[in-house]
């Protein structure tokens, strides 16, 4: 069954791919990055791991002496964001990066520079992040820093600041990683590859992409009000002022949960990869676990408040909660019931992936049951904040995600470094694992149904807590030796393992139909795909044994385009990184970082722009991929207007003191910028018209049209402002000076953005640059601009007309 | 010791494991949340149970069938390929409804103790309890006995008790397990429990809400007694403590003239509001939020040295010296 083409020695070497220090800096090879977000990841989570094992020798013992209390609440918020944002996120993504272009038979991401860019802000944002250890201020709110224990008045130093600004700079790269998976999957499969052809963890892996997308600009919002209390003196988590603390648990938790999702459906996928392969059977039931997965990650959307069942929401609100996490256990259970089948009947070959995933099976169904026991409200008031729930959670977390992820990377190690991993070595090291994380987490339940609670660093004798709190920290270690064995199997395999070959699994998907590792263009030809589980059917043919006659390859009409390597992502990610420092040191640090910021964003933007392989992207939807992404980014920017006009309408009439909207809100001037914007469409779409046409005259000037009309509204609204000031009404006056600045301001903002992508294409234009087939630049650029007018539509009506 | 004279290894370990059952899992724990002490606690443990027995049966199930798998189906040498079976509809189908089905007989009665222990007009006769959660000690007013004490709580049994919950700084979440589940503390918005103790006994209890450096240095004690008993308790605390003597008469004339008065009300001394109240300390069992017995020498250290015993506690250091510490002991161990 070989399959010579695919594994002939590629001779195309890029003149950019070279093995210095300054490649992996410039690259944007899908698969450099899937490595680099490997590496990251594992540093981070040896990091967390350590601030954990920490946690465990405090609590060892009743009264433990090791660290004090601030020590171990900063031990703990770190543990828990370094565990979900900067190693099992991560994690996730090495994979997303190396395996998605292959399991879909394509070059690279859609957008390679993109792809480097998430990683460079992960990267220094998870330095950032860490630098607060360094100057003594780690973050200690908890992971889910509830407000108003987060606010100036009662976490007065920068450890809160560390952690808020980490994490909008992580949520910028985990969306912009996100938009640019989404257009990759549904964009570059190969031909023959349709949607349901794809293979599951591929099919999981959209699915967290949508929730990253759709969840995250709810977190955002919080955290940018955090930021505007802490910063500026809003109100928004201010009880005096008549702010409403279920606001941010609100909006943490709508993230918070989707985020669970995030963090365990991409080990599904991986698990329902691994399974068939070496149970030699197709996946039990494909369809029903691609819609089971779909509906987990639709479910997740609408079940974030069972995180608040004891904040005081009423029993409606309860009930509906309730019921909607229990309907979640019917898709996790079919999963679960699914792969019992996949294997059954199988000829089960029990390799160390093999061992991962059966471990996922049981530990997540573990997991998976302690969680439909606090799906019960009155149920739940007993476990919450106990180590009931930190026992449930580390079974989903690491039961579930680490071993999922364990179960992929010893899965796609040969893949990716072409060499095999020592096999006794790696089931010894599964086995310590697994014992050690059953005695470090078992036991945890019924510490929480003995009542310890969470976060406390100190304990009482009398409790009864001290004994298995014990043997819980033995058991912690027992986690970090097993780790530490697939650390030493990996370095050893480096060194000296045997030569993997293209396909050593036997496997089922398209990955294994080219050499290991890939070359830089990951296939010679664009593989065929005849059915799901394409490969093996060329191998072994289908039911009947009959083999899909071979398929010319797709032709490269153009030869193989490889990105070349940018060093403008790294550029941008310091930028932003940069500015961050600055809002904890000086402002003019601020400006320092916006300047490099926008520098290289420009840099960035127009590093190609002359460059005809650039011009046509696009992939198999016929929809080009910047059209793509600008949707499924204007849909991500719904659900941030969206949080911040609902927090508008919730505060609405909270204001202690005035001046209050009717008093001061100018109907008639708003009507007027209103109309202003609304025409401004009118405009663009002239221009979009007249570049298409090439008609340079009318393009200019409509382009130039536009931006002015854009310039007009922002007149408006700086007068609009002035006059608020003015009157009395700023950021901080009441709540309604807070939601409303920062609502028109953020809109305000985007038009402001508007109008230098509109004055830039303007440039280009006169310098005879914007030629017809750079339509799809001017295109792109109409969608946001129709987007935010819309917004504004939106918030005329909801803010000045409805009383 | 020598209680395993000849025991090969693996008696040993299986010996070692049981010891470890057996020594480990007392479920009796005075914070345990199986032990109930109230209606609401009884109703609570009662649906706990429920769900704990079904989903332990299906996890079992779903164990033995993988067990089952990993021995039956492990590969031989020269196996062949095995059938390549991509589904089959009707188990899909019944592997679905039948969770639902399970899942119904969860909610069911999930909704039902949902509104039972929320909804619900409290009793006319009820004992009300304003209780509030400070950083990081326990508030208990009661409104129509004109008491107001701090982190020991005294209930009557037998009696349904209102707790409001008030929040004056950050959220806390108010949990005393064995009295039922915990609900938070939200300043700004009102949450109430509402149970009647139904044991007579010392319950512990602590903030459930992670409140900020001592969120774990913020226990209570609820004290349920027998009608009289809690009559007796709240005459005392009516009355007027004892008119100190000796030693404690100048630890009374410390604590007037030094900063302690800005913060805590004695009866007849001082009205400051920010601290626990101290008219009856000496009645108390515990000092600082449950963090060590309330006795003479615990409470001279700790006015010595609050800053250093209690992380991040709001109570400054005072400047006293050791006498003038024990002097201020003694005169608030002798609040009776």
């Amino acid at each position: 069954m070989a399959i010579p083409h695919a594994l002939r020695q590629h001779e195309l070497v890029h003149a950019g791919e070279g093995t210095g220090v300054w490649s992996w800096v410039t690259t944007v090879d899908h698969k450099r990055i899937g490595i680099l977000y490997g590496v990251t990841a594992f540093a981070f989570l040896v990091i967390g791991g350590i601030e954990a094992l920490i946690i465990r020798l405090q609590l060892a013992r009743p009264h433990g002496a090791v660290v004090g209390a601030e020590t171990f609440n900063a031990l703990f918020t770190m543990h828990g964001t370094t565990m979900v944002f900067l190693a099992i996120m991560p994690l996730n993504a090495a994979f997303f990066n190396y395996m998605i272009p292959l399991m879909i038979g394509a070059r690279d991401v859609a957008f390679p520079r993109l792809n480097a860019l998430s990683y460079w802000i992960l990267l220094l944002g998870g330095l950032f992040l860490n630098a607060s250890f360094l100057v003594g201020a780690p973050p200690n709110g908890g992971w889910f820093g509830y407000a108003n224990l987060t606010t100036r008045q009662f976490s007065p130093g920068p450890e809160i600041d560390f952690w808020m600004l980490s994490l909008q700079i992580l949520g910028a790269s985990s969306i912009m990683a996100a938009v640019n998976f989404i257009v990759t999957i549904l964009n570059m499969r190969a031909p023959g590859m349709t949607l349901m052809r794809m293979p599951l963890f591929v099919w999981m892996s959209l699915v967290v992409q949508f929730l990253i997308v759709l969840a995250f600009p709810p977190i955002t919002v919080g955290l940018i009000f955090l930021m505007f209390d802490r910063f500026f003196g809003t109100h928004f988590y201010d009880v005096a002022a008549g702010g409403d603390l279920h606001l941010w648990q609100h909006l943490f938790w709508i993230f918070g949960h989707p985020e669970v999702y995030i963090l365990i459906l991409p080990a599904f996928g991986i698990v329902s990869e691994v399974l068939p392969t070496f149970s030699r059977k197709p996946l039990f039931g494909g369809q029903v676990m691609i819609y089971s997965g779909v509906l987990i990650g639709f479910f997740g959307f609408g079940v974030w408040s069972h995180h608040m069942f004891a904040a005081g929401m009423g029993p409606v609100a309860d009930a509906f909660f309730a019921i909607s996490t229990m309907l979640i256990a019917i898709p996790t259970g079919v999963k679960i019931f699914n792969w019992l089948a996949t294997m059954w009947g199988g000829t089960i070959r029990a390799t160390v992936p093999f061992h991962y995933a059966a471990g996922l099976v049981a530990l997540f169904t573990i997991g998976g049951l302690s969680g439909v026991m606090h799906a019960s409200p009155p149920v739940d008031l007993q476990q919450t904040d106990t180590y009931f729930v930190v026992a449930h959670f580390h079974y989903v977390l690491i039961g579930g995600s680490l071993f999922g992820i364990l179960a992929g990377a010893s899965y796609w190690w040969p893949k990716m470094t072409g060499r095999l991993l020592d096999e006794r070595l790696g089931r010894l090291g599964f086995w310590v694992l697994f014992a050690g994380f059953n005695l470090t987490f078992f036991p945890q339940h019924y510490l929480g149904a003995i009542g310890m609670p969470r976060r406390i660093y100190t304990y009482a004798a009398g409790t009864g807590w001290g004994f298995w709190n014990f043997w819980s920290t033995v058991g912690a270690f027992g986690i970090a030796f097993g780790v530490f064995l697939f650390a030493v199997n990996a370095l050893l395999s480096l060194r000296r393992g045997p030569p993997a070959g293209a396909d050593p699994w036997d496997g089922r998907t398209l990955e294994w139909r080219t050499s290991s590792p890939p070359p830089p263009h990951d296939f010679d030809e664009i593989p065929p795909v005849y059915s799901r589980d394409s490969f093996w059917r060329e191998k072994y043919g289908d039911s009947r044994g009959r083999k899909p006659t071979p398929r010319p390859a797709a032709p490269d009409p153009h030869g193989i385009h490889m990105p070349a390597p940018s060093h403008w992502p790294i550029v941008i990610a310091l930028g932003i990184v940069v500015a961050a420092v600055g809002a904890l040191t000086s402002l003019a640090l601020v400006l320092i970082g916006a300047a490099v910021l926008v520098g290289g964003s420009f840099a960035f933007a127009l590093e190609h722009h002359r460059n005809p392989a650039h011009v046509r992207q696009e992939g198999g939807l016929g929809v080009d991929h910047r059209k793509l992404a600008m949707w499924v980014f204007l849909g991500s920017e719904c659900f941030l207007f969206g949080t911040l006009i609902a927090t508008y309408m919730a505060y609405k009439g909270r204001s202690v003191v005035g001046p209050h909207p009717h008093e001061i809100l100018n109907l008639p001037i708003t009507t007027l910028s209103t109309f202003d914007l609304l025409m401004s469409s009118l405009l663009m779409v002239l221009a979009l018209a007249a570049v298409r046409r090439g008609d340079r005259f009318q393009s200019r000037l409509w382009l130039a049209g536009t931006a002015f009309f854009g310039l007009i509204f922002l007149g408006f609204q700086a007068y609009e402002f002035t006059s608020f000031v003015h009157e009395g009404l700023t950021l901080q006056t009441n709540l309604f000076g807070s939601t409303f600045f920062v609502l028109t301001g953020f809109h305000g903002g985007h038009v402001t953005l508007g109008v230098i992508w509109l004055l830039t294409l303007l440039g280009l234009d006169l310098r005879g640059r914007l030629g017809t087939p750079d339509a799809v630049k001017v295109e792109v650029a109409g969608l946001y601009w129709h987007f935010v007018d819309v917004v504004w539509i939106v918030i005329f009506t909801l803010v000045y007309l409805i009383p | 010791m020598n209680l395993v004279p000849s025991g090969t290894l693996v008696v040993r370990v299986a010996l070692a494991a049981l010891v470890l059952l057996v020594g480990g899992c007392a479920w009796d724990g005075p914070m345990s949340t199986v032990v109930p002490g109230s209606d609401f606690a009884r109703a609570t443990l009662w649906l706990y149970a429920l769900i704990t027995w079904i989903t332990a049966v299906i996890g079992l199930l779903v164990f033995v069938v993988l067990l089952w798998i990993l021995v039956r189906f492990r590969a031989r040498p020269e196996a062949p390929l095995p059938a390549q079976i991509r589904g089959h509809t009707l188990m899909e189908i019944a592997w679905t409804i039948v969770p639902a089905l399970v899942l119904l007989v969860i909610a069911v009665p999930t909704i039902q103790l949902t509104f039972r222990t929320q909804g619900v007009a409290a009793p006319r006769d009820a004992l009300r309890v304003t209780v509030r959660g400070w950083q990081w000690w326990w508030e208990f007013r009661y409104p129509d006995l004109d008491v107001v004490t701090a982190n020991e709580l005294h209930l009557p049994v037998g009696r349904a008790v209102v707790l409001d919950l008030e929040g004056p700084d950050v959220i806390h979440s108010f949990w005393v397990p064995r009295l039922g589940g915990k609900r938070d503390v939200v300043p700004g918005r009102h949450n109430r429990i509402v149970l009647t103790p139904e044991r007579p006994g010392e319950h512990w209890g602590q903030c459930a809400e992670f409140c900020g450096a001592s969120h774990a240095n913020m226990g209570l004690r609820v004290i349920v007694q027998a009608s009289a008993e809690f009559d007796a308790w709240v005459a005392r605390q009516k009355a007027a403590p004892a008119e100190p003597a000796g030693l404690a008469a100048e630890g009374k004339a410390i604590f007037a003239r030094s900063a302690c008065v800005g913060c805590h009300t004695i009866a007849g001394v001082s009205g400051g509001v920010l601290g626990p109240n101290l008219s009856h300390f000496g009645g108390r069992t515990m000092l600082a939020a449950g963090m060590w017995p309330n006795t003479p020498d615990n409470v001279a250290a700790w006015v010595r040295d609050p800053q250093r015993l209690k992380p991040g506690v709001k109570m400054p250091d005072l400047g006293l010296t050791d006498e003038q510490a024990k002097a201020v002991a003694a005169y608030l161990t002798g609040l009776k």
